[in-house]
């Protein structure tokens, strides 16, 4: 299974412009919002809850190093306005997801907000984004 | 949601070509009366009586977490005419927007602690509220905490209140507006995501008019004496959703996790793994 992180190609950087004005209730200013980064991995959890989604990735790290990503994503309500369900993903699904990074380089990033879903692909299938 | 109003027609007069003609220009005439005042005046159908029909799910616009109109963004909180003591909580506190967002917010009601949001701050988020008009009480129930709102209308306010954290709103109709006036308001919330504080003697005035089918505009007006040195205003718009309400809340125990795994981690300087 092959799991790499890489750097964002242009078409997610002009995703990420149009998501600077994306809103969590808890601001985003945790978020590198400049920064697009794609995670290939495996889904470890995805956890339905409030305030937001937290959707945890296994992926390996430019050394190949594996990490456990944490995906905030927006509260249940509107990722359900996204056409997004609690069953959209299980454990052990292959998946591909974008993220804004957080500033100080830890393996948490924001995928989606009130205004704006990055890309996800589930087994090869992508899912509904703005 | 919005009905439009209804208009009945007046019973067939008696037969007769001229009475059938001339009703047929009055009706004419009327006809084009009625759609050139809908081009000029979004027609704004009536609930019951002489109430405006509010009713529909009312979607709050994320992206103004300031209620200073001159500083939406919040990139300037201390612009508006505080008093000291407003002026020393504004800077001790640790709001997620503006000037001073941070995902470190210890003192922040709402994000450490699932308090209510209170009456303005509730505005600040990007859910839907829906208003529900009876003859006696106006309801304003709003997805996020499920809050719900109580306003009684055509009463002055009882004396000696309790402070609460939604405070005691009372309601009537003016024109084409519904006119909420709240006091008796603790001073825990904050006014809005950039940390403006309030007091307990916040006096608020709220005017919610429908400009046209699918938009709602709220006028407020904040007078608080021991906070700020003057009243000042804000607006805010909605747009109508055809989304149906639904639930969102604030769990302690899910916050937590939200907060271990995602916020904390995102905080210190040194990634924590």
């Amino acid at each position: 299974m092959q799991k790499k992180l890489f750097l964002a190609s242009a078409v997610a950087v002009l995703v990420l412009v149009a998501a600077g004005s994306g809103f969590a209730h808890h601001g985003t200013a945790g978020y590198d919002m400049s920064k697009t980064v794609t995670i290939t991995g495996t889904v470890a959890k995805y956890q339905w809850t409030n305030p937001h989604i937290i959707l945890y990735v296994d992926a390996k790290d430019e050394k190949g190093q594996m990490q456990r990503w944490s995906l905030e994503l927006s509260a249940p309500l509107l990722m359900r306005r996204f056409g997004w369900s609690s069953t959209t993903m299980k454990p052990g699904d292959q998946i591909v997801a974008e993220a804004h990074p957080s500033k100080n380089g830890a393996p948490v990033g924001i995928s989606g907000t009130a205004t704006f879903l990055l890309k996800f692909v589930i087994n090869g299938a992508e899912l509904p984004h703005s | 949601m919005y009905n439009r109003r209804i208009v009945s027609m007046a019973p067939m007069p008696p037969s007769g070509k001229f009475a059938v003609a001339l009703l047929s220009c009055v009706f004419i005439l009327l006809a084009h009366t009625a759609a050139s005042a809908q081009t000029k005046t979004p027609a704004v159908a009536r609930a019951s009586g002489s109430a405006p029909d509010l009713s529909g799910n009312w979607l709050i616009a994320p992206g103004t977490p300031s209620f200073d109109s001159a500083d939406p963004a919040g990139k300037n909180p201390q612009q508006l005419p505080m008093t000291p003591w407003a002026r020393e909580k504004l800077n001790a506190a640790k709001p997620p927007f503006g000037e001073k967002g941070t995902f470190d917010n210890p003192n922040d009601p709402v994000q450490e602690y699932c308090d209510p949001p209170g009456l303005t701050r509730l505005y600040g988020f990007p859910w839907q509220f829906t208003i529900v008009q009876t003859p006696k009480n106006v309801y304003i129930l709003f997805e996020y905490f499920h809050m719900w709102r109580l306003v009684t209308m055509n009463r002055p306010h009882p004396k000696d209140l309790d402070p609460t954290w939604l405070g005691d709103s009372v309601g009537k109709y003016e024109g084409d507006a519904l006119v909420v006036d709240t006091v008796g308001l603790n001073d825990k919330s904050w006014l809005d995501n950039v940390g403006h504080p309030h007091s307990d003697a916040l006096h608020l005035i709220e005017r919610f008019h429908r400009a046209n089918p699918t938009t709602l505009h709220l006028d407020l007006t904040f007078d608080d004496p021991k906070a700020y040195t003057k009243s000042w205003t804000a607006q805010r718009t909605f747009k109508l959703s055809t989304d149906p309400m639904g639930e969102t809340m604030c769990s302690l125990s899910e916050n937590e996790e939200f907060q271990k795994n995602i916020m904390d981690r995102t905080v210190p300087a040194t990634p924590a793994k």
